[in-house]
């Protein structure tokens, strides 16, 4: 436990900012300092400094900051009832944010428009999130209920199925329908929260007990996110929940260094982007590419410098997302993982996944990579990790992003709108490559191996691939594969 | 059976660098502490030394987290 009464620990002020700095990054070792935070006064002198934090950042909307701070002071002030608060919070950002993406949204409001009876599309919003609460409970309750049949055995595999029908079914209904909008709305708010149910099905399998009715609660925690939820389900959350009034008061410290480190780098980031951009007149990766294909392509030495730059910018924006997200989840008692932790630190791919974006990883691991490893090519150990290995970033990848998505469906020609996802299955394939080789080659660098062989070449090596991968990062469907690979051949002056 | 466990865990976590001190009731691969590499490296282990079948539908990941877990599991599997 280190002392730091004062910053510099000798019970005098020092100006020193290495001192500050050691003492800040202390505090939740600090016995004065979690002391402090278990009182009423404290607690809620944290929970300020981590809003003060999320506004001056700007990530969130009025009303999302509106709803992240009331949830947070009334956690603080009702401790009792945090389970309630956690849950009526969720619903209600549920039943009005339903969706994680804005093709959805677009989508219901362009189905509800043309429905004569519906006074507003908020009602066809509201209906389908309440079917899929009420799907979502019975199908966990029915889970609970058969728990020896092989499909509630086999809940994720279950789901997907039972999505992909929903999905077909809503394909085969008539546009202009009330049952074709209200089936697209149910596809798009299952979809959001799919992730989030496959957890709780699976933690249901498991040792925890939580009730079908909190499990279907918590499909879509007032914390937001992307479909791969952060914090998993109310069964992983529960584990790292803070069981008495000291390890509540750490876990609160640690989200507020958490998000004065997210404000600090969302500071960062609007500098970068802003001197990229907007003093240095760089282009964005995915305007050089477009401008690529429609022949009116820069200069390489820009396209070299939108490629870098956008691969820093990304890891800055994942990171500021994360931290933040991560950072409500703590000040609201559970001391989860970080999301993303020092990416660049990676040597071998793997590890880049680990560090990158550690909750999307995890899913592709849980419910892809372990399932394919104890059921297939168990006698040859290279193609059992190899199989495993595409299983996840490979085909989980893949169908993870389709099926988020597949909003395009909707509307248009299904061969045309297949086409959209073809930069996407390459990028997944050539992760999944990247990967496997990764693996199989297992050399573990060591620090005897000298500077440049442990600290650079691998870290470059790591870079050097996602930096790359990026070009065929899209879902857009704005630039082919074709257009794409151009590009990247074109950065060697091909 | 729980120490072999054990040391193994251990052995996994010197190999990346990490502190060796854990206790049975700490989680280990939820927490992020050890990675999914690690995990395979585990299962491969409990399949050779320990002779258990993960391939069961009744299987389920977390109950591989703690050693608390990786010993019930055992205990049951055997």
């Amino acid at each position: 436990m280190s002392s730091v009464e004062l910053p510099n620990g000798t019970g005098t002020f020092s100006l020193s900012p290495i001192q500050w700095r050691k003492a800040w990054l202390s505090i939740d070792e600090n016995e004065k300092a979690i002391s402090f935070v278990t009182s009423r006064v404290g607690s809620f002198a944290v929970c300020f400094g981590v809003i003060l934090a999320l506004a001056l950042s700007f990530q969130l909307s009025l009303a999302g900051l509106a709803l992240v701070s009331v949830s947070l002071v009334a956690m603080v002030a009702l401790p009792a009832h945090r389970l309630i608060i956690l849950s009526g919070a969720s619903l209600f950002y549920f039943a009005l944010r339903p969706f994680r993406i804005d093709g959805w949204s677009q989508l219901l409001r362009s189905k509800a428009e043309v429905i004569s009876i519906l006074p507003h599309p908020l009602v066809l919003q509201f209906g389908a999130v309440g079917l899929v609460l009420v799907l979502s409970l019975g199908f966990l309750m029915w889970q609970k209920r058969f728990s020896n049949t092989t499909a509630a055995k086999r809940p994720v595999l279950t789901l997907c199925l039972l999505w992909i029908g929903l999905l077909l079914l809503s394909m085969l209904t008539t546009s202009g329908s009330f049952l074709n909008a209200l089936m697209w709305s149910v596809v798009g708010v299952s979809i959001s929260s799919f992730w989030i149910l496959a957890y709780s099905a699976t933690d249901a399998k498991g040792k925890d007990n939580t009730s079908s009715i909190t499990r279907a609660v918590f499909l879509r925690p007032f914390w937001g996110g992307s479909a791969a939820p952060i914090g998993k389900s109310y069964g992983y959350l529960n584990r790292f929940a803070a069981k008495t009034d000291d390890e509540l008061a750490v876990t609160r410290l640690k989200a507020l260094k958490l998000a004065v480190w997210a404000l600090l780098l969302a500071v960062v980031l609007k500098t970068v982007t802003y001197l990229a951009y907007d003093l240095m007149g760089l282009t964005q990766l995915q305007t050089a590419i477009v401008a690529h294909a429609d022949g009116a392509g820069f200069s390489t030495s820009l396209n070299w410098a939108s490629l870098i730059i956008n691969y820093f910018i990304d890891l800055l924006i994942i990171s500021v997302w994360g931290h933040f997200i991560v950072s409500i989840v703590r000040m609201s008692g559970y001391r989860i993982p970080r999301n993303t932790v020092n990416p660049l630190a990676s040597r071998t791919l793997a590890e880049f996944w680990n560090r990158y974006f550690f909750y999307f990883k995890e899913l592709l691991v849980d419910f892809f990579f372990y399932p394919a490893f104890t059921r297939f090519f168990k006698k040859n150990l290279k193609m059992r990790i190899a199989f495993a290995t595409f299983c996840a970033a490979g085909l989980g990848n893949f169908l993870y992003h389709f099926m988020r998505e597949t909003y395009v469906f909707a509307e248009g020609d299904l061969i045309d709108n297949l086409a959209i996802f073809q930069s996407a299955a390459f990028y997944s394939l050539a992760l999944a490559i990247g990967l496997i080789v990764s693996q199989w080659r297992g050399k573990k660098v060591k620090p005897e191996d000298g500077f440049l062989n442990y600290h650079v070449w691998p870290r470059l090596n790591v870079i050097a691939f996602f930096c790359f991968l990026k070009i065929f990062d899209d879902i857009s469907g704005e630039g082919s594969l074709t257009e794409r690979a151009s590009f990247a051949v074109g950065l060697f002056g091909v | 059976m729980t120490q072999s466990i054990r040391n193994f865990v251990k052995t996994l976590l010197s190999e990346r660098g990490k502190s060796v001190e854990f206790s049975d009731t700490d989680a280990l691969f939820t927490s992020g502490l050890l990675d999914s590499m690690a995990a395979t490296e585990l299962m491969l282990h409990l399949e050779s030394d320990h002779g258990v079948d993960l391939a069961d539908a009744d299987f389920d990941i977390s109950r591989l987290d703690t050693i608390e877990d990786l010993s019930g599991f055992l205990s049951q599997s055997a």
